[in-house]
């Protein structure tokens, strides 16, 4: 079927997908290089970075803490964004397509305003978690719960709820029903909006900027820091187990829930 | 989003007639309870605190202090819409965002569209995994390749001067270019998914009339499948202007501080003058161009990017 393609068509968009995996390619062979730095054509490949980074006091605790900060993100993320996917779906309250354009607009909203304003927020507060792993986890979990609820919700539009209302028609508590019928049939939907809010907030930037502090900051932060200055190579092999880390995560997500049905279209 | 079936189906079966009776109102009140914790949190979290940043931008400029007081002042938005310093980085910003649109659509579309039409599936899962992967990974660890890609001594140059094309390294980075650059990588994905929900949509057999009337394949593309794309055209570009004019990382990196975009202007307002009145001013001005192109992007019906852009 893949004949059907026109070719000036296929041709560009080899170029565009070189374009998208090309500097992520060029970031393992950067970390893996035996040289000081990435030369072309490549001096050849050592395990070098890789164990500078594993001994690197800086990158090290910044890959822990963001793997700290993502897990305590996705917990929180996927219990509230379960539970409002499920509101979403099931309410027939009249702004619920306002409500979930609400819940979604982190994503597309500037990140450094949204953590420029919760710094404010903190100090003005007196809350007292500006820079701290308290704040960030704050801002972190604004940024995932969208992913949440997304794949949730996917999960939740290919389920016929016609099989929970047969469960209640036959005299199971909404309770029950939920937990016995809905439930078991959109787990998987649920672990892989979990694996998502873990990986955003894994390589969340923006949001982290003004919220983490000197001592304790989360991997983007930390490369960011160094990658003005110069290119240090133990970054790239940091770099190079964070794609293991995503394309692990995203592999996964696949056998869950069938990517190719959470990419189609949705009813509202 | 995902409307119940049974409230569709009306009074069709016996089945919905009793499951709708047996609604109670404690069940209507449990759904409630559902969204309560997360509208608290986004409340707390995200209403109050931007609410309070307007409010600060409305406050007398002072700097290091970031409490709020009851004096009320335009005096930040006077300073911002008569320094040709602002105004020029917020034309800069909007310039950005509008030609990084273009410029994704015109390398997302191609691969949307080979995406769309390959129906091998493991091929087609193969080819979302790589896009979602790229979406997925942390920005910086991009920048870093795409740093060495285009740098002075990056490998574009370095096969530009083997190949004796060039004495000098062409500056490729650290520049307004470097940012375009950068921002399409950036928005690549999310254009390719809102795209590819669109043209998955197209019948096929639209093309294949046009085909069988003694178009080429070419003109079959440009005259129906092109056209049929529209909305998701528009819907991914107005995406991708609000993605990339809120970005600090990429012009940070690829533009060296040298590219005055509004995020910039913002981290050196509050970062390193401690103005926060002035600094909340910019953010509220950003805030507002990004929200307009959000909201006319969910006015267009966004139906095709699978709810996760």
């Amino acid at each position: 079927m893949e004949r059907k393609i026109p070719l000036p068509i296929l041709v560009l968009a080899i170029l565009g997908f070189c374009y998208l995996l090309f500097p992520i390619l060029v970031v393992v062979l950067a970390g893996l290089t035996t040289g000081e730095f990435l030369t072309f054509p490549p001096k050849g490949l050592s395990l070098r970075w890789v164990i500078s980074f594993l001994n690197s006091e800086k990158y090290l605790s910044a890959f822990f803490f963001s793997f700290k900060l993502a897990l305590m993100t996705m917990v929180v993320s996927t219990i509230l964004g379960t539970a409002a996917a499920l509101f979403l779906a099931r309410s027939r309250f009249v702004g619920r397509a306002a409500l979930r354009a609400f819940f979604l607009s982190p994503v597309v909203l500037p990140g450094v305003v949204v953590g420029f304003a919760l710094y404010a927020f903190f100090i003005t507060s007196g809350l007292g978690i500006s820079r701290t792993i308290w704040g960030l986890w704050i801002g972190h979990i604004l940024y995932s719960t969208p992913y949440v609820i997304g794949t949730v919700g996917a999960s939740l539009a290919t389920f016929d709820v016609s099989l929970e209302e047969a469960g209640r028609s036959l005299g199971a508590s909404p309770l029950r029903a939920f937990h016995k019928i809905t439930f078991p049939n959109i787990t998987q939907g649920i672990q892989a909006g979990s694996i998502f809010a873990f990986i955003v907030s894994f390589g969340q930037f923006e949001v982290s900027l003004f919220l983490s502090a000197p001592n304790s900051e989360p991997l983007p932060i930390a490369m960011y820091n160094s990658l003005r200055y110069k290119f240090e190579p133990d970054a790239a092999a940091a770099g190079i187990f964070a794609i293991t880390l995503v394309i692990a995560s995203v592999l996964l997500t696949n056998r869950l829930v069938n990517i190719r049905r959470l990419m189609e279209p949705q009813e509202d | 989003m995902a409307r119940p079936k049974c409230f569709d189906a009306g009074d069709k079966g016996l089945m919905n007639t009793i499951a709708v009776r047996s609604n109670s109102l404690s069940q209507h009140q449990f759904k409630w309870l559902l969204v309560v914790p997360l509208v608290a949190f986004f409340m707390l979290f995200f209403v109050i605190p931007v609410g309070l940043l307007f409010a600060t931008s409305f406050n007398p400029a002072k700097v290091g202090q970031v409490a709020l007081i009851s004096d009320l002042t335009f005096d930040n938005y006077i300073r911002f819409f008569s320094r040709s310093n602002y105004l020029m980085a917020a034309g800069r910003s909007i310039f950005l965002a509008g030609i990084v649109s273009v410029i994704t659509l015109i390398v997302a579309y191609p691969m949307a569209y080979v995406i769309a039409k390959t129906e091998n599936p493991a091929r087609n899962t193969f080819l979302l995994i790589l896009v979602l992967a790229s979406m997925q990974l942390d920005m910086v660890i991009r920048l870093y390749g795409m740093m060495v890609i285009l740098g002075d001594n990056g490998l574009i140059n370095q096969i530009l001067q083997a190949m004796g094309l060039t004495d000098d390294p062409v500056a490729l980075m650290y520049n307004f270019r470097g940012v375009v650059f950068g921002l399409v990588q950036f928005a690549l994905p999310f254009m390719i998914l809102t795209l590819l929900g669109v043209i998955k949509g197209i019948p096929p057999s639209l093309e294949e009339a046009a085909r069988s009337l003694g178009a080429s394949r070419i003109k079959a593309f440009t005259r129906v499948t092109l056209p049929a794309s529209m909305p998701g055209i528009l819907s991914g570009s107005l995406l991708v202007f609000a993605l990339s004019i809120s970005s600090y990382i990429v012009p940070a990196l690829m533009g060296g501080f040298r590219v005055g975009v509004l995020p910039i202007h913002i981290y050196q307002q509050v970062a390193q003058s401690a103005r926060f009145q002035f600094g909340a001013t910019i953010a509220v001005i950003l805030f507002l161009i990004s929200a307009t192109a959000v909201v006319v992007y969910l006015k267009l019906g966004n139906r095709s990017s699978g709810g996760l852009a």
